[in-house]
C-alpha cells in the first residue's frame, strides 16, 4: 500500500518529524484505518527515499503514542484510536500548527489585532467560496 | 568500537543496539600517487552504507583492504570482531561477497547456471533455489554464456550470485556503472529485497545520487585519501541549506547576520542579494525575519551537499590544527 506522505526538501523541519506528523495525521483522521498493515521499514524508507533509521524512529515514536503496534514476524499495524482520543489529538495537532504560524507572524512584526482580522477574513472567503 | 572518531560530524546520532561489522583503526596504505589514511571508521551492522567521493580518492583501495586483497601498511582492521594476520581465513571470507564494476573474465565462458555451481563450492550456505528465483525474476538467461548476455543481465547475474551466497557482508564497487535505467531499477529492488530477507550489511560505492536516495542509510565521504566522516543519510540531506536574502540597504544588519552560527559560505550578488550556505538555516531565517528581512530556504543538490561536507571537514581540521 502506498502511504500518502510527502517530503518537502526545502523545509527546515527535520525529515523524521515531517514523516511522523503526516503519518500521525493520517491515523488520527482515520484515513489509515484500524488494522492497516504498514509497509516494512526498508520498503517505506525506499518509497520515501529516506533511511531506515528515520522510519524506525517514526514507527517507534508512534508506537509509544499507542497509534501503531508491531507484531513479531507479521509487521506494523495501525491500532484503533478511540473517538475521544482522536478528537483530543486532532486538537493538539491543530494547536501546534497555529502556534507555529503565530510565532512566525509575530517574528515578522504582526500584532494580535492584525492576525485576528486576517484570520477572520480568510475564514470568511473560504466559506463564501464553498 | 571507536564511535567518536568515526562520526565526528554528527555526535548526537545513535546506532541502536547494532554493533559494527568492520572496524578500521589508523589504517594507512601508500599508493603510487597518494597516501590513503589514516582511516578510523566502523561500518554499521544491518544497514546499507554508501561510500562516496571523487575518483582516485581511495575508495577502491579501501574496498580491497576490506576484502584482504590488499594489506594495509599500518593500522588494524577487524571483521565481525575478528582481526586477521596474513591471509583472510576461509570461513571469514565466505561471509563476504563482492561485486565490482567489471565482472571477472574467468567466468566469461560459463553460463549463469554453471558459474553458480562453481560458486556453490566456495560458499557453503549457497542457496540454489534463491539463485534460480532471482535469475528468473530479473530475466537473466541461465543457459547462455555469460560473455554473450547484455551488460545489464551480466551485472544482475553477479548480484544474484552474490546474494545467493548468503553473505553477512556485501561489498559493491560501483555496481551500477554503465547500467541502463531498467537494469538499474532491478538492482535496487534486488538489494532492498535481500536486506529484507535476512541479516545483511551492504557497503556500496557510487556516484549516483538517486542510488544513495533509494538505498543508503548512512553515507561515508572520502576525500584525498581521508574519510571526512559518516552521516545518517537523512541528516546529511538536511545538514546544509541554501538561504537567499533579498537586497538589504543596511550594512550593519548584514554584518550581524554574518555572525550567525553555521555559515560556511557567504556570496554577495551584484544586485545586493546574498546567497548563503549554512548548517543552521533556522537561526539565520529567524534572525533575518526579526530584522524584517525576507529569506528563502532551499534544499541543496547532491553535489553541493558533498562540497559543503568537504569544506566543513577542512574548516574543522584547520581549526583543530590551530589549537
Amino acid at each position: 500500500m502506498r502511504i500518502p506522505v510527502q517530503i518537502n526538501e526545502n523545509s527546515a523541519e527535520p525529515l523524521y518529524r515531517q514523516v511522523e506528523n503526516q503519518l500521525r495525521a493520517l491515523i488520527i483522521s482515520g484515513q489509515l484505518e484500524e488494522g492497516t498493515l504498514l509497509p516494512s521499514i526498508r520498503e517505506f524508507a525506499s518509497d520515501l527515499r529516506c533511511s531506515v533509521i528515520t522510519v524506525r524512529r517514526v514507527y517507534q515514536d508512534l508506537e509509544n503514542e499507542g497509534l501503531l503496534r508491531t507484531r513479531q514476524g507479521t509487521g506494523t499495524f495501525v491500532t484503533g484510536v478511540e473517538q475521544e482520543v482522536r478528537t483530543r489529538m486532532g486538537e493538539e495537532n491543530v494547536r501546534q500548527l497555529m502556534n507555529e504560524m503565530i510565532s512566525r507572524s509575530y517574528n515578522m512584526g504582526w500584532n494580535r489585532q492584525q492576525l485576528e482580522q486576517l484570520f477572520q477574513e480568510i475564514l470568511d472567503t473560504r466559506e463564501s467560496d464553498s | 568500537m571507536n564511535k567518536t572518531t568515526a562520526h565526528h560530524i554528527s555526535d548526537n546520532y545513535y546506532m541502536e543496539d547494532t554493533d559494527s561489522v568492520i572496524v578500521l583503526k589508523d589504517v594507512c596504505k601508500q599508493r603510487r600517487q597518494h597516501k590513503v589514511g589514516p582511516l578510523n571508521w566502523s561500518l554499521p551492522h544491518g544497514c546499507i552504507t554508501a561510500l562516496v567521493g571523487e575518483n582516485g580518492t581511495g575508495k577502491s583501495t579501501l574496498l580491497h583492504m576490506l576484502l584482504r586483497t590488499l594489506y594495509p601498511d599500518s593500522g588494524e582492521i577487524s571483521w565481525f570482531g575478528q582481526s586477521v594476520q596474513g591471509e583472510m581465513p576461509l570461513e571469514l571470507r565466505q561471509q563476504i561477497a563482492y561485486v565490482s564494476e567489471k565482472p571477472s573474465r574467468e567466468e566469461d565462458r560459463m553460463t549463469a547456471r554453471t558459474a553458480g555451481g562453481f560458486r556453490a563450492y566456495w560458499y557453503p550456505d549457497w542457496d540454489e533455489q534463491q539463485f534460480d528465483q532471482l535469475l528468473q525474476a530479473f530475466d537473466v538467461p541461465a543457459d547462455v554464456q555469460l560473455s554473450k548476455i547484455s551488460k545489464g543481465q551480466r551485472q544482475k547475474f553477479e548480484l544474484a550470485a552474490a546474494i545467493a551466497a548468503k553473505p553477512r557482508l556485501l561489498l559493491l564497487d560501483e555496481p551500477s556503472s554503465g547500467l541502463d535505467p531498467f537494469a538499474w531499477k532491478d538492482m535496487i529492488i534486488m538489494l532492498n529485497q535481500a536486506m529484507e530477507q535476512r541479516d545483511l550489511t551492504i557497503l556500496i560505492t557510487t556516484h549516483r545520487m538517486e542510488e544513495v536516495k533509494r538505498l543508503a542509510d548512512y553515507v561515508v565521504l572520502m576525500h584525498q585519501g581521508q574519510i571526512c566522516g559518516m552521516q545518517e543519510k537523512d541528516e546529511l540531506y538536511q545538514q546544509w541549506k541554501e538561504v537567499w536574502i533579498n537586497p538589504v540597504q543596511d550594512i550593519q544588519t548584514l554584518n550581524w547576520l554574518r555572525e550567525c552560527p553555521g555559515i560556511i559560505e557567504w556570496d554577495d550578488k551584484p544586485d545586493g542579494s546574498v546567497r548563503i550556505l549554512t548548517a543552521d538555516a533556522q537561526i539565520l531565517q529567524q534572525t533575518a525575519e526579526e530584522s524584517g528581512i525576507t529569506t528563502q530556504v532551499h534544499g541543496l543538490e547532491w553535489e553541493e551537499l558533498l562540497s559543503c561536507w568537504v569544506k566543513d571537514h577542512h574548516l574543522k581540521t584547520d581549526r583543530e590544527a590551530r589549537l
